[in-house]
């Protein structure tokens, strides 16, 4: 079997190859291995494969991630993971940097809030009475 | 060709993950069952670090229990998913490593191939897996997920770049440059191997 015919059959008969009739069955699962052996790109996939295997019990991930889902649920909420790993620590700073510059802005901007009078004087060029207010400009100094 | 045979797979891991947004704890136990494996060689292959990716794994089953319900079968294979909170799970935790270990609190080494690195220097072919785990270590991050979900996942190139949050296009190319490095790296060492031979 070739490829356009695999494919052909394939249109055919669904993706489920076990599901073919035979002869097509077979000719199609032999075509399988024989690309499978010939692409050294599958070749490579085993190798790494392989390679990647690991000892681990299923049993046991499955006893502890079921743990951690009841232990979990029994979390106070302030522990919240996100908040603990590092981008949520950047984030929480930047987060009060910003609060503190704003609250700081804030303070001096009521603090440093002029007045009516403080203005028309700085802009008139006069100085500014005691009891508030503009004095005069008596030689029209400062005038435009 | 390999994923057009198993065709049934993805409904049974819908209808576990139907059964775990219903709150079945049996379910998660046999999506564990059939992709925990998986997962934990993906992981501890990328990390390199077989407690860290223990760790998670863990994390990856907890988030599926909780985010079970968001799983749009319309959207994506239930194991392209799964694999997509793997690779975050693992880039997070690649994150924190890399942060502990600036601030020299930890030391960042392969922890997974050492401990039987001289056993299997004993015959050719563990000789030639512990190569090919040097230079899946060797290789930059995103190559080496794209090589793992391939071969570990056995996830295409669509679902590869789903996973990776990547087009197509530079997901195909992560991987022939992966490939290619890892041949690179192989030739290289039966290269070494002849001359010490010889």
């Amino acid at each position: 079997m070739t490829r356009d015919e695999f494919e052909r059959c394939r249109r055919r008969f669904g993706d489920t190859v076990e599901a073919w009739p035979a002869p097509f069955r077979q000719q199609a699962l032999a075509l399988m291995a024989q690309e499978q052996n010939d692409d050294p790109d599958a070749a490579l996939d085993r190798l790494v494969l392989e390679a990647a295997q690991a000892d681990g019990d299923d049993h046991a991930l499955a006893r502890k991630v079921l743990a951690r889902i009841d232990a979990g649920s029994a979390r106070p909420f302030f522990l919240w993971r996100p908040l603990l790993s590092p981008a949520g620590l950047a984030a929480c700073t930047a987060a009060a940097l910003v609060a503190a510059t704003l609250a700081g802005y804030q303070v001096a901007r009521l603090q440093d809030d002029p007045a009516d009078t403080e203005l028309l004087a700085l802009a008139s060029g006069s100085s500014l009475a005691d009891a508030g207010g503009v004095v005069a400009d008596p030689e029209g100094e400062g005038s435009l | 060709m390999r994923a057009a045979v198993s065709i049934d797979q993805p409904r049974v891991d819908d209808d576990l993950l139907a059964r775990i947004a219903a709150g079945s704890q049996s379910a998660l136990s046999e999506l564990i069952a059939r992709h925990g494996r998986g997962l934990r060689m993906f992981a501890a292959r990328y990390l390199g670090n077989a407690g860290d990716a223990e760790d998670v794994v863990q994390e990856v089953f907890v988030t599926v229990w909780k985010q079970a319900a968001r799983f749009d079968p319309a959207k994506g294979r239930a194991s392209t998913w799964l694999y997509r909170i793997t690779a975050n799970r693992c880039i997070d935790q690649r994150r924190r490593r890399a942060l502990r270990g600036f601030i020299g609190l930890d030391d960042i080494r392969d922890e997974v191939a050492s401990p039987e690195a001289d056993a299997e220097a004993t015959t050719a072919a563990r000789q030639e897996l512990a190569i090919v785990r040097d230079g899946l270590s060797r290789l930059p991050e995103r190559q080496r997920m794209a090589v793992l979900l391939r071969a570990v996942g056995d996830l295409d190139i669509a679902a590869i770049a789903e996973v990776m949050g990547s087009s197509v296009g530079s997901a195909e190319q992560l991987l022939v440059r992966g490939r290619r490095a890892l041949r690179d790296h192989l030739a290289m060492a039966a290269a070494g191997r002849g001359r010490e031979s010889s």
